[in-house]
């Protein structure tokens, strides 16, 4: 560890700090914008330049001559580090002056204000009025970017964080810089758009109002967004992620920097990944059908999201659940299955799976269908067609499209063994060995195919949990409407057994619930659905979670497979390569 | 002194047949690479070392310190790359090299890359030089030919390819990692340093950049010896530890307003005043000189009380100049215009600023369009102090950039500035403009 | 059907023994296209590209870098002329000479005149500072140039 000075205060440098992140540490913003931790250092925009000196033996600093930019120095031993300098401070203002001699200055119609480092920096470091007087240069915006992505162009700092980023992380190069001088700027060759699966990141890596979301863009300014932090559901991944809602409306997803999971990347399958939530089909009212005598009709159901004309279903509903699923299962409890979708958190997991085992220890529970597309997808691609060996990925969009198989297959592994595979269950559905089904959902498109519903066809009792209509919600018996990730509570375990935590970012549409407080208040637990104290139980009972019991999941999850090895679970620890259609088997 | 210089580096200027290989060992060529090849590659180093010989393209870097950065347990190629991208205003001296003795320049090469370990030598040629280009691959072609190039030269043992590879129009190709970037087949974006070249360079190899009158140096330090070259120039200033002397003949090249425009060789350290009235027939028209560029535009300028600066590495610093540069000498008569002159200089940098870093690619545009607006009539006092600033946010403040391009850019307004504002203050006073014509071709 | 001949196919897939790197080529296999068609179109771009292994941005991006090339929207003449204006040459005329060349052939700098022939073109130095002013025709420089020499660029030309 390097301890160095800064602006006179001592600071403890980590490891393969540059000067930026050790005067971070110490309290001390340095500007900056073409520095990005997970890109090349190129020292180009010139925004980050300090004073560096050395101690002397007469205990006088020696400052060198020469301005140096703080991105690109190590944190040495010993460093002295000043940046409230007055040739420091000026610099930093004429820098900005420059970066602003021909910025429109529109921040009044740009995305990025409020969030924007030429605002921040100017405001902090800048001239209070540009000096200069000849006309600005007026460039022409690009909406060819990409699909996705915008260029306005005249607000570019040619910081090449952009460019950078498609020639390291993502490969393809698309992004280019034309000219040179004062006449550059950045682009794609036509024809060749920046449309790879990591395109969105150059509108995050942007630090100023350049790169936009075509999706984002002009629908709401980033000052009424309120932030959630959680995690992406699209695959098993699992980048952490914040959700950028107001009003109960999602506007945009944005990666999350954090080390454990993705890094700082996610990809636009997930990105943009999130419009199902606000999809008018969700479903937003328990049924019960044929039960009781009573039927709601349909159009009820399937009403829609904004739909609060509502009378409250769920008491009546909760309470016939109930009743109906202890008396089955308690009578036949080897005919009853339960399978659990690998978009539960392993809380629900649990207190579904601790409910039904409660019932009857004789009751079956297995993994429902886990969704695999193609393989897992490494980068940088570059052009010529290579792509990087899986140890040496930037960035990995696996093949396994569920956010917490891991988890939820070792709350099964847990509860039933020997595991009962999908395909197993399905056999034995045709068989008619089932009279009672619990199916959960929560994918976000449809899951049930005419197959796997005709394999149902004889179950008496049959309860859909889900967040769409689907062919088994049309004809179940009792169905409960769900909660999707960004309306939840819980945990998610990736591909590599870290577990983080996501939070709820909005309320779930009419009278769809999150599913922890459905399982919770189905088993009649206490006081409302508490995500910890479920941990903390499962931490006493299950050797897999065992860390849940003394560590928080903030901010950046917990890895639990040294927990896992410890214990001797069968359970497939899910290495993201897997394609299997079921935990246990 | 200068009058019984024997030109040692344009000996063979005006010979007839002169690029020939034939002709070049006729006269005595190749010496040296015989020498050279007795020699251990250690032993060459320390030699050059040892010789003082700074690096003619510009930054006068001591060459055989730069030879001694490169690792010395290294396996893998080592590259030499030969900036003949001479492109800074006012300098034609590496033109006349390779165009009236290439094999000088390529017996040089050889030497250097048997010093250095380099099997493979790039040859940066700027693409305006198409004759050079044309006699170099001539050159290389007889080289080949004679066995002075491929497997086992001369029975050494050493191999060594040279390519020339030709560049398409920009100035930062001269600038050492530009010049690799550009190589590399990428835009001419200079490297943050460390790594310096030496350690990982072209393709990611231990790599030396020397132009191209520095290896026809190095060509006479072997044959001639270290006491023949350190006998002329300026020695190191005892009481300056950062000056490492002016060791060496030089080509001096002079341009602009004197009768006889032209390339004269001669020990390091003739006074500009000399130059001009000894080797240039004097400034042209009976005029007298308003102002020199001591060594390519990005020197700044010389006042015409400053003419008997000594044009050393030194000299053009005690004055006020950023350096010697290239020993390129502009003569500005009296009946010119500095708004004029800096204008020109401005336009030249924010046409080949590469666009990197902020202060350059916005300061070097900033100030061509105040100058412009002076120019045209519209400039305010206040524009100079502003100029000023510029200036000092690009250049005059160290490290504010990546290369020393901005401080080219920079040199000339601050030598302006400090020497003739005078001048500015009466432009912009007298309402003067340019006539409209002279504007046409100004965009 | 490909822009780029077999010929220059050829030639470029030669020059790729001359560098540890396939983007090394990038620089002279421009020259060679743009010599033969007198511009470098999108379609050669592209094809360039996937010979070197690069994204047609990134050969593009070194190809705009450098103010030599033109894209098949504006093809060089015949003939290219690149008259210096840098300092040695503004100093004797270099500017003039080049405002004498546009009124001349009816252009501005940067054009080709309307048969197409001769491309006009402005320089910063050449490196023909003896000389000055000093032009470039193609790739060979014309010292001490003069209003006489225009005439034999357009006699050239014809």
């Amino acid at each position: 560890m390097a301890t160095l000075e800064v602006n006179g205060k001592t600071v403890d440098a980590m490891p393969g700090d540059n000067l930026i992140q050790a005067a971070r540490r110490a309290g001390v913003e340095i500007p900056f914008y073409c520095w990005h931790p997970d890109l090349t250092v190129v020292a180009s925009c010139r925004m980050c330049l300090v004073e560096v000196g050395q101690r002397q033996d007469d205990g006088t600093v020696n400052f060198d001559q020469r301005l140096q930019p703080a991105c690109q120095l190590p944190a040495k031993p010993g460093i002295i580090v000043r940046t409230d300098s007055e040739i420091v401070r000026k610099t930093q203002a004429m820098t900005l002056e420059q970066l602003l001699l021909n910025h429109p200055l529109d921040c009044s119609i740009c995305d990025q204000a409020g969030e924007c480092y030429l605002q921040d920096y100017s405001h902090k470091f800048g001239n209070e009025k540009s000096r200069l007087q000849e006309p600005k240069i007026q460039r022409k915006d690009k909406y060819h970017i990409g699909q996705q992505i915008a260029l306005f162009t005249d607000r570019c700092v040619m910081c090449t964080r952009c460019v950078r980023f498609t020639r390291e992380v993502s490969g393809g190069a698309e992004l280019q810089i034309i000219q040179r001088g004062s006449t550059e700027e950045i682009d794609v060759f036509p024809g060749h758009g920046c449309n790879d699966k990591l395109a969105g990141n150059v509108v995050d890596l942007c630090p100023v109002g350049a790169l936009c979301s075509k999706d984002f863009l002009y629908s709401k300014r980033v000052w009424w967004l309120k932030s959630q932090n959680s995690v992406c559901p699209g695959c098993s991944t699992g980048c952490s992620i914040s959700i950028d809602q107001n009003e109960q409306q999602i506007y945009r997803l944005r990666p999350r920097e954090n080390p454990l999971a993705q890094g700082h990347f996610m990809c636009d399958d997930g990105r943009f990944g999130f419009k199902y939530i606000h999809d008018e089909r969700r479903l937003t009212q328990p049924l019960l059908r044929g039960i009781a005598s009573e039927i709601i009709p349909r159009d009820v159901v399937c009403s829609r999201a904004d739909d609060l004309s509502f009378d409250d279903k769920w008491p009546h509903t909760m309470d016939t659940l109930r009743r109906l699923l202890r008396e089955r299962i308690g009578k036949t409890p080897e005919r009853s299955i339960a399978l659990f979708s690998p978009f539960m958190t392993v809380e629900e997991a649990f207190l579904l799976a601790t409910f039904l085992r409660k019932i009857s220890p004789r009751s079956n529970l297995a993994m429902g269908p886990i969704p695999v597309v193609g393989e897992n997808d490494y980068y940088p691609k570059f052009p010529n067609g290579s792509s990087a060996p899986a140890d040496k990925a930037r960035f990995t969009i696996r093949s396994e499209k569920c956010p917490n198989r891991a988890g939820v297959a070792w709350v099964i592994d847990h509860f039933q063994r020997p595991g009962l595979g999908l395909d197993e269950v399905i056999v034995r559905a045709k068989r008619n060995e089932w009279d009672t089904a619990i199916m959960t959902g929560g994918y976000p498109e449809t899951w049930v195919t005419a197959d796997f519903n005709s394999a149902f066809q004889s179950v008496t009792l049959l309860v859909v949990q889900d967040i769409f209509p689907s062919l088994l919600s049309e004809r179940a018996q009792i169905v409960i409407p769900g909660g999707s990730f960004a309306e939840r509570n819980g945990s998610f375990v990736n591909h590599s057994g870290l577990v983080q935590a996501i939070r709820p970012a909005i309320r779930s549409p009419g009278q769809a619930r999150p599913d922890g407080r459905i399982f919770w208040e189905l088993a009649e637990r206490e006081g409302l659905f508490d995500p910890v104290s479920v941990r903390r139980e499962m931490a006493a009972t299950i050797k897999a979670f065992a860390r849940f019991a003394n560590e928080t999941l903030e901010p950046n999850g917990i890895s639990l497979t040294d927990s896992v090895r410890l214990s001797e679970t069968k359970a497939a620890v899910a290495n993201g390569s897997s394609g299997s259609t079921g935990a246990g088997s | 002194m200068s009058d019984e210089f024997e030109p040692v580096l344009l000996r063979r200027m005006g010979r007839p047949n002169s690029e020939q290989l034939e002709t070049y060992l006729a006269d005595g060529g190749g010496q040296a690479l015989r020498k050279a090849f007795l020699m251990r590659p250690e032993e060459l180093v320390s030699m050059i070392r040892e010789s003082g010989l700074r690096g003619r393209g510009g930054a006068g870097f001591p060459c055989g310190l730069k030879w001694s950065f490169l690792p010395q347990a290294r396996t893998g190629p080592t590259y030499l790359c030969i900036n003949g991208d001479e492109s800074e205003p006012g300098t034609f001296n590496n033109r006349i090299l390779i165009e009236c003795d290439p094999h000088q320049v390529l017996e040089g090469i050889i030497i250097a890359c048997y010093a250095t370990g380099a099997e493979r030598a790039y040859f940066y040629l700027r693409y305006e030089y198409g004759l050079c280009y044309r006699i170099l691959e001539q050159a290389i072609a007889e080289l080949y030919s004679a066995k002075l190039l491929g497997k086992n030269i001369l029975g050494s043992g050493f191999n060594l390819d040279i390519f020339v590879h030709r560049g398409a129009g920009a100035y930062i190709c001269g600038e050492e990692t530009g010049l690799i970037e550009s190589l590399e087949g990428k835009r001419a974006w200079p490297r943050i340093k460390p790594p310096f070249p030496a350690v990982e360079g072209a393709f990611g190899k231990p790599t030396v950049v020397n132009n191209v009158e520095t290896l026809a140096c190095v060509v006479h330090i072997v044959d001639r010896g270290v006491e023949w070259f350190r006998s002329m120039g300026i020695p190191k200033d005892p009481d300056n530890p950062r000056d490492a002397g002016s060791y060496g003949p030089k080509l001096y090249t002079v341009c602009g307003h004197v009768n006889r425009p032209g390339i004269v060789e001669l020990p390091m350290g003739i006074t500009a005043r000399e130059l001009i009235d000894n080797h240039a027939g004097g400034v042209w028209k009976n005029r007298t000189a308003k102002a020199i560029v001591p060594g390519g535009i990005s020197m700044g300028f010389l006042s015409a009380n400053e003419l008997d600066t000594p044009l050393d590495f030194a000299g053009p610093i005690r004055a006020g100049c950023l350096g010697l540069g290239t020993a390129a000498v502009i003569v500005i008569d009296d009946q010119t215009s500095m708004v004029d002159v800096l204008y020109n200089s401005c336009r030249f940098f924010s046409h080949e600023s590469c666009g990197q870093c902020t202060p350059c690619r916005e300061g070097t545009a900033w100030s061509t369009n105040i100058l412009a607006r002076i120019r045209a009539g519209k400039g305010q006092l206040r524009d100079l102090d502003l100029l000023l600033e510029i200036a000092h946010s690009m250049g005059t403040i160290p490290g504010t950039t990546i290369c020393g391009l901005a401080d080219g850019a920079a040199w000339p307004v601050r030598n302006c500035m400090a020497k003739f504002r005078d001048e500015f203050e009466a432009w912009i006073a007298g309402g003067h403009c340019v006539q409209a014509s002279d504007l046409v071709s100004s965009h | 059907m490909s822009e780029l001949s077999q010929e220059i196919r050829d030639e470029i897939t030669g020059l790729m023994d001359r560098y540890p790197s396939r983007q090394a080529v990038t620089l002279p296999a421009l020259h060679l296209i743009q010599q033969s068609a007198r511009c470098v179109s999108s379609k050669a771009v592209v094809e360039l590209a996937e010979m070197l292994e690069l994204s047609p941005a990134q050969v593009h991006d070194t190809l705009s870098f450098y103010g030599f090339f033109r894209d098949e929207t504006r093809p060089l003449g015949h003939k290219r002329v690149w008259f210096c204006r840098s300092l040695p040459c503004m100093l004797r005329g270099g500017e003039e000479l080049l405002a004498e060349a546009c009124r001349r052939f009816q252009v501005r700098p940067g054009e080709t005149t309307s048969d197409g022939e001769l491309t006009i073109e402005s320089a910063e130095c050449l490196g023909g500072c003896d000389g000055a002013p000093c032009l470039l025709v193609d790739d060979m420089l014309v010292l001490n140039a003069a209003e006489t020499t225009l005439a034999t660029l357009s006699e050239g030309s014809k």
